[in-house]
């Protein structure tokens, strides 16, 4: 597939993005109680705090089960937290919306409408016309590595491939907010690894505003300015990284560089640490 | 090949057992094969006929389309929603067992002997298995799909006719397929319990004078329809989820 021309290769983020950054995604005090047929309620989150700024790229990592999604779905508006609130822009956020893009690990596409259709999905419904809806969803299906594609069925396509569709789906719709759900976590390591760099060059693009739930440490600190770590029973933030890494990032570049080795070494260790106190309680 | 024409040879084959069976048999009320099918045309060139086969044909598409009309929207709201669910279950459990022609007779009490009551029981007997499709098909809808739809700004309603709709269209048509057949055995059973008019009409007042060559040509014409209808459905339903069918479950290789 065709690597997305990046910006030039400045170690420096353009300037755009120099201004204060200001928060878009605020969770206040958020905690999720799920009733189970045990009687015992479980506490899915307790008492969760985070600030998101806008463009900024940032994961959620925490073993399998500290409620990763369960946050995720709050801030997407699909699930109402027990207690607390999300917000986005300050308003308090009681629905899902077009503002904020959810991209699944099981891609979710609509098996009934090809390539195209799917992506064309979104703006159509924004009432966008046909003409240029389709024009604009065959650019974005080059740009996540789809051309020639357009009118293939999801059903015919490899898991790698349909996770470039659904995020083409949902970037048509202009999000303001990505919220990507262990997109690639289906995916065999070679595909995962193409579409972390491709989510970068899509990314660094325009620098809009990632939350990106995945429980591989390798993965966050490669793609994030800031890890949110979590830990399990009850789901907790552990601890927020700032990963003050260069970009553009590459690959081969990164790899060899001493501070995204130490980042991922520490991170590793604390990921050990939380699990051991999750499996202990 | 050889799969058009192994529904040809399998009628050429039954055509032929019985043929054979009636040449050993010997007995009236039971017609060679070709003594029955050179009655056919004297049956469809008959006005009267004509006027009965198409009467049953009317009532067949008007109950089969109200019931469809009624039971997609029912079946998908129900899975949809567990209120729904909860309020139509009992109703559908109690009517589900019991045989629709069986509540001819009180039908009729009430409605009459005519297209009504007729009508009534196609409907009620291509029903149930297309709000019971439908169901299940609705409750299978993956929710990340809904939520998708959500985010891209559909309504509730929108959700519900453009995504779990489409979604759960093969297994919708799956029972509408069944739901045909339904109609074709109500009724003809109709028209057996309030004779009047309609193919079923046909067949038992032949049956009561002993012309067994026509009764036994409309059971190959009542046959034959059915054959015709349910292949015809079946093409509309493999054009309609082309997109689920297994022949594309092929993953190419690609990342
Ligand atoms: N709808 C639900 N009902 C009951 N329990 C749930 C529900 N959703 C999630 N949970 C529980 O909440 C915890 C966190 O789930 P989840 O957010 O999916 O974790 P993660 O994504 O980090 O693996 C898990 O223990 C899970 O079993
Ligand atoms: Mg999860």
């Amino acid at each position: 597939m065709k690597v997305v021309p990046s910006r030039s290769s400045e170690w420096v983020r353009p300037v755009t993005s120099q201004r204060p950054a200001s928060t878009i995604i605020g969770i206040d005090r958020v905690s999720q109680v799920f009733q189970t047929s045990t009687r015992k309620d479980h506490v899915a989150l307790s008492d969760i705090s985070l600030t998101i700024d806008e463009g900024a790229f940032v994961s959620i990592l925490g073993p399998s089960g500290c409620g990763k999604s369960t946050l995720l779905y709050i801030v997407g508006g699909f699930v109402s937290p027990t207690r607390g609130t999300a917000r986005m822009k300050g308003q308090p956020i009681t629905g899902p919306g077009p503002d904020r893009g959810p991209v699944f690990q099981e891609f979710a596409l609509f098996p009934w409408k090809t390539v195209l259709g799917n992506v064309m999905y979104g703006p159509r419904q924004q009432g966008v016309r046909a003409t240029e809806a389709e024009a604009q969803s065959r650019m974005l299906i080059q740009m996540v590595g789809l051309k020639g594609y357009e009118n293939f069925y999801p059903k015919e396509l490899s898991g790698g491939m349909k996770q470039r569709v659904a995020l083409a789906r949902t970037l048509a719709y202009h999000p303001e907010v990505l919220l990507m759900d262990e997109p690639f976590g289906a995916l065999d390591a070679h595909t995962r690894t193409r579409l972390q760099n491709d989510l970068l060059n899509i990314w660094e693009r325009d620098r809009k505003t990632v939350l990106f739930v995945t429980h591989s440490v390798d993965e966050a600190v490669f793609l994030s300015d800031k890890v949110v770590m979590m830990s399990k029973s009850p789901g907790r933030i552990r601890e927020v990284i700032d990963i003050d890494l260069p970009r553009p990032r590459r690959r081969n570049e990164l790899l060899l560089d001493p501070r995204y080795q130490k980042y991922v070494v520490e991170i590793e260790r604390m990921f050990d640490e939380s699990d051991e106190v999750g499996s202990a309680s | 090949m050889t799969r058009r024409a192994a529904p040809v040879l399998a009628c050429v084959g039954l055509l032929a057992v019985w043929q054979i069976a009636s040449l050993a048999l010997e007995s009236d009320s039971f017609p060679t094969a070709l003594e029955a099918i050179r009655t056919i045309p004297d049956i469809l060139g008959d006005k009267e006929s004509l006027i009965n086969i198409l009467a049953s044909l009317r009532r067949m598409t008007i109950g089969f389309g109200i019931a469809v009309l009624v039971s997609i929207p029912l079946g998908l709201s129900m899975g949809r929603s567990r209120a729904v669910a909860a309020f139509f279950n009992p109703l559908l459990m109690v009517v589900y067992p019991v045989p629709k022609a069986a509540l001819m007779p009180i039908i009729m009490l009430w409605l009459g002997v005519g297209d009504i009551t007729k009508t009534l029981v196609i409907f009620l007997g291509v029903s149930l298995p297309v709000i019971y499709h439908s169901f299940e098909g609705a409750k299978a809808v993956e929710e990340k799909m809904l939520w998708s739809g959500a985010a891209m700004g559909l309504s509730p309603l929108q959700r519900l006719v453009r995504i779990v709709l489409p979604a759960a269209l093969p297994e919708i048509l799956t029972g509408c397929r069944t739901g045909l057949v339904l109609a074709l055995i109500t009724m003809i059973t109709s028209e057996m319990i309030a004779r009047q008019s309609g193919a079923g009409n046909i067949l038992f007042n032949a049956l009561d004078m002993g012309q067994y060559d026509t009764v036994y040509a409309m059971i190959i014409i009542v046959g034959a329809m059915g054959i015709c209808l349910d292949a015809a459905f079946e093409r509309i339903r493999a054009r309609l989820v082309r997109w689920s069918e297994p022949q594309f479950d092929m993953p190419l290789s690609f990342s």
